[in-house]
């Protein structure tokens, strides 16, 4: 019983912070029509942000996300004006030769800033955790980091569903022509998308970085969950993202139990063809036309 | 005219002590394995240093294989036909070794394998090639003899990257636990990278084990040791098989890395003719601490360099001489033997080393140990 619940709490914990990637992914994609290719290595750029951070500054990891959150924002907004914005129209198979070739520039020059060395930070409470009882014990930094994803994920919701710029946002996504026709800026709304999504991508890799560690080429396996976690959730849905981010979680920590560590991958990608198969706009998802 | 032939039969004779001596060198330079690679080219750098001051007259020719077999066995082809060396020392990954061993056989040219660790390349019988360091096998027995000699383990628990580096090692320990009489309640294989362990240990834990047995490099040693201190795993001792768990960075986590047993070929601490100087030059030269990769590749060259100065440059006569040589230096006493099944294999003690205080300290075997270790592992604070 103590095995369970040790693997559910920790599945729970570490699926927020897949969430908050997820997230990020599907915003993109739901306003603007683009798979983010360079996803884990905007991730990724967040880790060394807040590595850097922490060597030269001494900021906490947690605390750091303050400075990182807007300085990945604007990255982001850069990079969706700078390059996005001129495949908007483009083919699908442009918008990915794109993105993964902003992934390949990212990583390949933080390989030569920092080489390829594996960075791993050391916080006075990165081992520390928490005792419940019965055996079980929770992971301090793991928590705090899904404090904060909830907290995050919290005040998007509230931003996407009662401000202005938010609605405008979600009327982008749900419409990008009548959106214009009614008025809204939607290439403002684009940029304003694709820097929260970087800015979230970024807080999840400084969320995950006191209990992770940090290389260059870090960013693949992370792209690759934050795809499966949207198209799981539903391709464009926050609430699908968080759902899917949680589900992949646990089902690692219990396959990792109940069957192999060495097997927990191929039972995600099974879960995931599975959804596909019966459900292929995801959980959430509503199938476009 | 005679006078004439006399004098150039004299020269032709004398001709190879008065050349240099053409030595080999096959590293990985540059690629993946440069990190490591780099001890050994600094290990040779020092023993060139020596033999120079030796008044041994010796020419190195260096080919950097990236850590790749297919460039190892063109660079050995390369060596053995063109620049007619006498002998070749390297290279250092097992799959480059491997390659390059049945090349040294075939072109007869005495090969010193310095560090690794793939126990086939001294297992087919082949006569050209030697061996300086202990096999794969030896990483888990003398850890597994350690932890028995300390205390009465009964089950065991293997933690390891499912790769050809993990898994080869578990599978040794295996076969030894079982002839030791001591139970694998647990095995579990993972794939490298993942960002949670915490469900395997948990595991683990549930199973009671009396030993933790992981084989990981170092990013995933330092995760492992973290949540295993997250979710209490409490066994009498970890046991890092090499790898991650025998370098300053995991060292320098003292929360977690203290206790924790390992093993190595070498340590600067350990009482063998000149290791500590070794240790104390490099440091001074190359600002860092040598792994074991430099002392085997030094203590290699230099048994390569004077059996070839000896031999008189003749391959066949330094392939007799390494077989029938001994030698006593960095790496202790060191003689090329068959036995089990290996040929020409230094049967070279392996050091059981412990972090205490933040340094590795040498425990076991008990003639070479500076502290006394600790056992069962302390309480997680």
């Amino acid at each position: 019983m103590a095995v369970f619940l040790q693997s559910l709490i920790s599945g729970i914990l570490i699926g927020g912070v897949y969430a908050l990637i997820g997230i990020g992914l599907t915003l993109i994609f739901g306003v603007m029509r683009v798979v983010n290719f360079a996803h884990g290595d905007i991730m990724m750029v967040g880790m060394y942000l807040t590595y850097l951070l922490f060597t030269l500054m001494g900021i906490d990891p947690f605390v750091s996300v303050l400075i990182s959150f807007p300085l990945m924002f604007f990255f982001g907004g850069f990079l969706q004006k700078v390059f996005i914005n001129r495949v908007l129209n483009a083919v699908s198979q442009n918008q990915i030769l794109l993105t993964i070739g902003l992934g390949l520039i990212m990583s390949n020059t933080v390989m030569l800033i920092f080489t390829s060395d594996y960075k791993i930070l050391t916080t006075s409470y990165s081992s520390s955790t928490i005792q419940v009882g019965g055996g079980v014990s929770i992971s301090a930094p793991l928590l705090i980091s899904f404090l904060i994803t909830a907290a995050i994920t919290g005040a998007l919701g509230w931003f996407l569903l009662k401000t202005d710029t938010g609605q405008a946002i979600r009327a982008t996504a749900q419409d990008r022509d009548a959106a214009q026709l009614m008025g809204i800026n939607v290439s403002r709304m684009s940029v304003i998308a694709f820097g929260l999504g970087a800015a979230l991508a970024g807080t999840a890799g400084a969320l995950i970085s006191p209990t992770y560690y940090i290389f260059p080429q870090v960013g693949g396996t992370f792209t690759l969950k934050a795809f499966v976690i949207t198209v799981l959730g539903g391709m464009g849905s926050v609430v699908g993202a968080t759902l899917g981010g949680i589900l992949i979680g646990v089902t690692e920590s219990m396959s990792a139990v109940y069957i192999s560590s060495g097997w927990k991958d191929v039972v995600v990608f099974v879960l995931f063809l599975l959804v596909l198969l019966f459900k292929p706009s995801g959980l959430m998802g509503k199938s476009r036309t | 005219m005679r006078k004439h032939l006399l004098a150039l039969g004299a020269v032709l004779a004398l001709s190879p002590c008065l050349m240099a001596q053409k030595i080999g060198v096959i590293n990985s330079m540059s690629g993946p394995e440069a990190p490591i690679g780099e001890n050994i080219t600094n290990g040779i750098k020092l023993a060139d240093e020596d033999l120079k001051k030796k008044g041994i007259n010796l020419q190195l020719v260096w080919e950097d294989d990236t850590g790749k077999p297919q460039i190892s066995m063109s660079a050995m082809e390369k060596l053995a036909t063109r620049d007619n060396v006498v002998g070749v020392v390297g290279p250092y990954t097992s799959a480059c070794s491997n390659a390059v061993a049945k090349l040294a056989e075939k072109y007869r040219v005495p090969l010193l394998i310095p560090a690794a660790a793939k126990e086939e390349i001294t297992r087919q019988g082949l006569k050209y090639v030697f061996r300086m360091n202990a096999p794969a096998d030896k990483y888990a027995s003398s850890l597994i003899d350690a932890a028995s000699s300390l205390g009465k383990p009964k089950s065991i628990a293997f933690i390891y990257e499912n790769t050809d580096f993990g898994t080869s090692t578990t599978k040794t320990a295996k076969e030894y636990v079982a002839k030791k009489g001591i139970q694998v309640v647990a095995d579990e294989p993972y794939p490298k990278g993942a960002a949670d362990y915490r469900s395997t240990l948990a595991k683990v834990k549930s199973k009671n084990p009396d030993l933790v047995f992981m084989v990981s490099y170092v990013a995933d040693a330092i995760l492992l040791m973290r949540q295993s201190k997250e979710v209490g795993l409490q066994p009498q001792a970890f046991l890092g098989a090499g790898a991650g768990f025998t370098t300053t960075e995991f060292a320098k986590e003292r929360a977690i890395s203290e206790n924790v047993i390992s093993c190595t070929q070498w340590t600067n601490d350990v009482n063998w003719p000149g290791a500590k100087e070794f240790g104390a030059r490099y440091k001074a030269k190359f600002g860092k601490e040598p792994t074991y990769h430099a002392a085997c590749a030094y203590a290699s060259m230099m048994i390569m360099a004077e059996t070839a100065k000896n031999a008189g440059g003749d391959r066949a006569k330094t392939r007799d001489a390494l077989k029938s040589g001994k030698w006593n230096g960095v790496m202790g006493e060191v003689q090329f033997a068959d036995y089990e099944g290996f040929t020409n294999q230094n049967n070279h003690q392996m050091l059981v080393q412990q972090i205490l205080q933040g340094n590795y300290e040498t425990v076991l075997p008990a003639k070479f140990a500076t502290k006394k270790a600790v056992y069962p592992f302390p309480k997680w604070k």
